[in-house]
């Protein structure tokens, strides 16, 4: 009965469809721009000025997006602007997040120090002006093929993106695959996206790289068929709101509560954590911002080597990071783990009043994982981002940071010393599970195991011991959508659905067996219905007790007379 | 409740404290499942584990708290070792501020918890020496791959990565009466010594026939019994009793 996304209420899609291509979400200006011209112009525009180099046959794409300096602000400015930031980073062979020796000896680095940042980046925006113009129509042009597409043209097409997302292969004719499956993938670096490019510098530009196979009713059952278009539905309905000019948050949230499709969830997620502005005209510039004021944190607090750093803080870093998901090869390859640890580290030193708290670590894999899959094909669990150009790492990590950064804002005092918001946390879980179960809440009393035994490490780590990285990031877009309180509030009322799903079972263990059944419960097998289903239990116990909170601040003992008097 | 066997059968509580990464939970996993996991996750909070321990005279079951060993953690300590009657303080013989952070433990051990206590002292992480070699480890064939890495940063250079001298940390230990061992959780040598140690020298005068389960609750008030008779660690008998191995 609540099932996950009929929860909440959701306005039609089809009226947003026509507001959305009043709305351009590119620059105002670039809107004037016909259309029809827009492949020519591609032809001619940056896009091909930057081909030769970022042609397919160069496996690693450093200095791609470094052109020669005197061609900078031209090209530079036509690929994304906070390329020049990355300038310090003159990997040569391997692409890797910038480490802080590079930076001194590259030559252009002086000129992009922080303090000269501002001017140089006024500078160059002013100049390539007419760049960017180009840039943006190539990107609105498929906004407005998507609406003009429609639902129901999109349902009935089979891989309708390969339209779409042309003009986002910035490669020419050569993008015209387009879609999931390009040609031109193959020839690059494994596993990249073609259309990369207009992903790191827009989110908004996944909408439009949505691989939709083919329906065939000879292949298809009728339930197959079914499912994939109610897949379709589904992503236009999230797309519908997406490509709003100004994204509505509550709508989003509603739609999101119960779940994200995987294409849409990176640009999602940093809209619903408030990352990414709603105001799509505010996007690229506050990107570019963000950006490169991560990775000039980054850069100063390693510029000085490892003495110059936090022994304390580093060393327990660098000792977590290698035990950090170890069962998923993703976070066994260097990079990702190179990547992790600069995050971790310039969060901790930027909130001193917690530093680096073990759990942390698990915290930033969902972003990492899910920013990450944005720019591949295939599974992100797998792969090995050491083949990716270090902008890609360094768009990721910066992202990564900021989400990881307003998560952790909502939930401050979980790590602070004596962690009192886990302590606060435990302690309402175990007066809430008195209220909605309290068989079982006696029944751990009687065989003496506490909340904090077990819970403790449910708060520390958001349950991510207990569940796959897969299920917690489908968990996330549900807290997420529950705003500011979703990691901390709702995050109560998931465990205590998810401690009350056991009851029959642990009511008849003793203590010994109890402790031993929480820490390894069974959710191997959980899958997304499984994790939709604790959701909207949680959201159930939610509604029942989330008003009546008094109680839960008081000793367990007195609840039930607290209960009587109101 | 019901003994296994001729034998009259006691809970022990057992408590882990170290520093992070020195191999406390790879100790009792070596211990309880006889396994090896290269990178495991930290643990948070504390774990719980189970093992029984044969001696010839009584079966000892150990109760197993397997804490955190991020500094952040430290305030949930004493909720584990409050009750405990047996300590094992991990350091690792290649990290140098381990041992510090050992003996910090120890004191509070000495200073906190139950007057009687069995506390061992245990350096970690032997295969990552020279001395690796060469151990006939009660462990059937298990081979050890010398001076693999442990997912730490101390390996660089193979061969000897250690940073405490066995007479160091052994001298440390019979000033402060503790049990004393170097261990590899990774090839299993000396593990199952420690705990044989430990339940050897409990004073059987201690021991409850199966108390109550978990015997360390305690409402996460503030440390109650605590500042009596610090240092009476009983460990009287260590050497000569760790012949009997403890069960699998």
């Amino acid at each position: 009965m609540w099932g996950g996304g009929s929860k909440k209420p959701q306005s039609g899609p089809a009226q947003e469809m026509v507001q959305v291509g009043t709305n351009p979400i590119a620059n105002p200006k670039t809107t004037t721009l016909d259309k029809d011209t827009n492949t020519d112009r591609s032809e001619s525009s940056f896009w091909r000025s930057r081909s030769p180099q970022s042609n397919v046959s160069t496996p690693h794409r450093d200095g791609a997006y470094r052109p020669p300096a005197d061609s900078q602000t031209k090209v530079v400015g036509a690929s994304y602007s906070y390329t020049d930031m990355l300038n310090f980073e003159n990997t040569p062979s391997r692409p890797r997040t910038p480490t802080h020796s590079k930076h001194k000896s590259t030559p252009s680095g002086g000129s992009h120090s922080p303090t000269t940042a501002a001017a140089s980046y006024n500078a160059f925006m002013s100049q390539t002006d007419d760049d960017w113009g180009l840039d943006l129509n190539d990107t609105s042009i498929p906004k407005e093929t998507t609406v003009t597409g429609g639902l129901g043209s999109i349902a009935s097409m089979a891989g309708v993106t390969s339209i779409e997302g042309r003009p986002l292969g910035a490669k020419g004719s050569k993008g015209a695959g387009g879609g999931y499956e390009y040609p031109l993938a193959k020839k690059r670096t494994k596993g990249l996206k073609a259309q990369f490019e207009g992903l790191v510098r827009d989110p908004g530009n996944s909408l439009h790289m949505i691989y939709h196979p083919p329906i065939n009713t000879d292949v298809h059952s009728s339930a197959e068929i079914e499912a994939m278009n109610a897949r379709i539905s589904r992503i236009n309905r999230f797309k519908t709101v997406l490509q709003s000019s100004t994204v509505d948050l509550t709508k989003l949230r509603s739609l999101a509560w119960g779940g994200i499709p995987d294409e849409l969830r990176p640009m999602a997620w940093q809209l619903l954590l408030g990352y990414l502005p709603a105001n799509s005209d505010r996007r690229v510039t506050t990107l570019e911002r963000k950006r490169k004021e991560y990775l000039d944190s980054a850069k100063q607090a390693f510029s000085r080597g490892e003495a110059g750093m936090d022994q304390t803080i580093w060393h327990q870093i660098s000792i977590d990071i290698p035990r950090t998901n170890p069962h998923i090869p993703l976070y066994g390859h260097k990079t990702t783990q190179r990547c992790l640890e600069k995050i971790l580290y310039v969060w901790a030193i930027r909130h001193p009043a917690s530093g680096y708290v073990q759990g942390i670590n698990d915290l930033v894999t969902p972003f990492w994982q899910v920013f990450l899959s944005a720019y591949i094909e295939g599974d992100v669990e797998t792969f090995d981002p050491g083949s990716l150009p270090p902008e890609v790492l360094d768009v990721v990590s910066a992202d990564c940071f900021w989400c990881l950064t307003k998560l952790l804002d909502g939930i401050q005092d979980n790590y602070i010393h004596s962690q009192p918001g886990i302590q606060r946390q435990v302690s309402q879980l175990r007066d809430l599970v008195r209220r909605i179960d309290s068989g079982l809440a006696k029944h751990l009393n009687d065989v003496q195991v506490q909340f904090i035994q077990f819970s403790f490490r449910w708060m520390n780590c958001m349950l991510m011991r207990e569940f796959s990285v897969k299920n917690v990031i489908r968990m996330w877009d549900t807290y997420m959508s529950e705003g500011n309180s979703g990691f901390s509030e709702f995050h109560l009322y998931v465990c205590a659905a998810f401690l009350v799903k056991w009851s029959a079972e642990l009511k008849k263990m003793d203590f010994q067996e109890v402790m031993m059944f929480l820490q390894s419960l069974p959710t191997k097998e959980w899958g997304e219905k499984d994790i939709g289903l604790l959701l909207s239990e949680a959201f159930m116990w939610q509604s029942l007790y989330r008003n009546s909170s008094a109680h839960l601040r008081d000793d367990g003992t007195t609840v039930h007379n607290e209960e009587l008097n109101l | 409740m019901a003994e296994g066997g001729p034998k009259p059968s006691s809970s022990v509580k057992l408590v882990l404290l170290g520093e992070a990464a020195v191999g406390k939970s790879s100790l009792v996993l070596r211990f309880v499942n006889d396994d090896f996991q290269e990178n495991r996750e930290p643990t948070i909070g504390a774990a719980f584990l189970t093992q029984k321990c044969n001696l010839p005279s009584r079966t000892i079951k150990f109760e197993i708290w397997d804490t955190a060993g991020q500094e952040r953690f430290a305030s949930l300590a004493p909720m584990y070792y409050r009750n405990a009657q047996s300590a094992l303080v991990v350091y690792d013989l290649t990290k140098a501020s381990s041992l510090a952070k050992a003996k910090h433990w120890v004191a509070e051990l000495q200073r906190q918890a139950s007057p009687g206590i069995v506390i061992a002292l245990v350096g970690n992480k032997l295969d990552l020496t020279n001395q690796s070699t060469g151990l006939e480890s009660s462990m059937g064939g298990l081979s050890l791959s010398a001076a693999a890495s442990d997912g730490d940063e101390e390996e660089e250079e193979e061969g000897d990565a250690r940073q405490i001298t066995t007479a160091e940390a052994k001298s440390y230990a019979d000033e402060e009466g503790l049990l004393f061992f170097e261990t590899s959780a990774k090839t299993g040598h000396n593990v199952q010594e420690v705990f044989t140690a430990i339940a050897n020298a409990i004073p059987e005068s201690t021991l409850k026939t199966r108390g109550g389960p978990g015997s360390g609750r305690t409402g996460g008030g503030a440390a109650g019994d605590t500042f009596g008779g610090s240092g009476g660690v009983n460990l009287s008998a260590v050497g000569e009793t760790n012949k009997d191995g403890c069960a699998c």
